[in-house]
């Protein structure tokens, strides 16, 4: 039988290995194709009432407070050093001077070291309050503790229809939800609410700096710039540095307190942030120094144990040559 | 706050302890040019340190004889430490006025 369709010549060669498909082309009014197989065995999966990347949290995300909650959270996690400070009405022009002349120090000693790290280390002002639960959440609550997220997830295509879900509603106490923001981590974080170091410091006009690693050397770059004191942390001469020496920076510097810090979660005041920064040679100086500190014990502890042997063995030597001293003169007595 | 009538302010605190909030609050209360009208000394004691924080200020010599007030920061909040330095420098306002400056 003749195609019903007219196919133009040009097209002709297309069709010539597809014979299924010139079949279809023949009937194709007459059959509607059916559903693939496996949507006749399984049904689209449940529809989840919110994103994936947005469950829902304890308090309504589209909150700057929330926001800032969570960038605090993330902020105190990645960061093992992190300097407080006051601020006390700075201008605006002042705390960019500062944030010019912090850079360039910590560039410096970038230079020196061959790291990268000044892009990463800011000072920025923070909002107290805010700060503080964050702090709380960021050390008492570990979501790995916590029951996991409800398996099967809603959103994802493999679910199953008929399978119970836990979280396809916007609840936010479903304690499924694991996330920094959720009611989990609230409550998780509420009972130490009074208890941490850090809460007499966390009031105020606040700002943070803060370093992606424990590095002293960019610490005390960034100390001798903002709290200054000879002779560990002297400020950079007016020779070397005139820009430091802007009324804009100076007029910043003196109302900029430093408060305290917090070192890999322990809680250091002036001295102890001072402390930190001081240590020479930095991180591989301290392991060096611990080496050196754990070889001298060893050396002590091998001696010690030696002595009581080595003693043993000078006198029973002294006492071995005594006698063959003696058979010799006896010997020499003899003959 | 009236801070106009302000000529020195010390303080002395540690940031470890609660009164120490008074202290700090009432140091972010003073103007952003307050370094170049008053002298402010700052001293931030240490974590261990025992000794109270307080707060003592003195006032323009020029309109009054130069009156001198110390806060007691442990007992007094911010609240009560404007309340004060306000009562004082509304005295002063009156005074300046009066005297026709």
């Amino acid at each position: 039988m003749a195609p019903r369709l007219r196919i133009c010549p040009q097209c002709h060669h297309f069709l010539k290995h597809q014979p299924v498909a010139y079949k279809y082309l023949t009937t194709a009014s007459a059959i509607t194709p059916a559903a693939p197989p496996i949507q006749m065995t399984s049904s689209p999966p449940p529809i989840a009432r919110y994103p994936r990347n947005q469950p829902p949290s304890h308090k309504p995300p589209e909150f700057r407070k929330s926001q800032l909650h969570r960038q605090y959270t993330s902020l105190l996690r990645s960061t093992p050093l992190l300097l407080l400070f006051q601020h006390n009405n700075l201008k605006a022009t002042e705390w960019m001077s500062i944030r010019r002349e912090l850079h360039s120090a910590l560039e410096k000693v970038d230079h020196d070291l061959s790291t990268n790290l000044a892009p990463a280390i800011k000072i920025q002002a923070i909002q107290a309050g805010i700060f503080e639960s964050a702090l709380l959440v960021a050390e008492h609550y570990h979501p790995e503790h916590h029951r996991p997220a409800s398996k099967p997830h809603p959103t994802d295509p493999s679910t199953q229809s008929s399978a119970s879900l836990a979280n396809t509603t916007r609840n936010p106490a479903d304690p499924s939800l694991t996330h920094y923001l959720s009611r989990t981590a609230h409550d998780a974080a509420a009972p130490f609410k009074k208890h941490h170091p850090l809460r007499p410091l966390l009031s105020g006009p606040l700002a943070t700096i803060t370093f992606p690693t424990v590095t002293p050397q960019h610490m005390r770059a960034a100390l001798s710039i903002l709290a200054p004191k000879a002779p560990t942390f002297a400020a950079p001469t007016r020779r070397a540095n005139p820009g430091y020496y802007d009324a804009s920076v100076q007029h910043g510097l003196q109302k900029l307190m430093l408060l305290g810090a917090r070192v890999e979660g322990r809680v250091f005041d002036r001295e102890g942030a001072r402390w930190v920064g001081g240590i020479e040679g930095g991180m591989e100086g301290l392991r060096g120094l611990l080496v050196r500190v754990l070889g001298e014990v060893g050396a002590g502890v091998t001696g010690a144990l030696e002595g009581m042997g080595r003693s043993l063995w000078v006198t029973v030597e002294g006492r071995r040559g005594m006698l063959e001293e003696e058979e010799k003169k006896r010997g020499g007595e003899e003959s | 706050m009236i801070t106009k009538h302000i000529t020195e302010v010390t303080t002395r605190f540690n940031p470890f302890t609660k009164p120490s909030k008074t202290c700090r609050v009432f140091l972010a209360h003073l103007p952003a040019n307050a370094r170049t009208t008053m002298k402010i000394n700052t001293t931030v004691l240490n974590r261990d340190s025992q000794e109270p924080s307080f707060l003592a200020l003195k006032f323009n010599v020029l309109v009054e004889d130069g009156k001198e007030m110390q806060l007691d920061t442990e007992k007094l909040n911010i609240n009560d430490v404007v309340e004060e330095v306000d009562r004082h420098s509304r005295v002063l306002n009156r005074q300046a006025d009066l005297a026709g400056n």
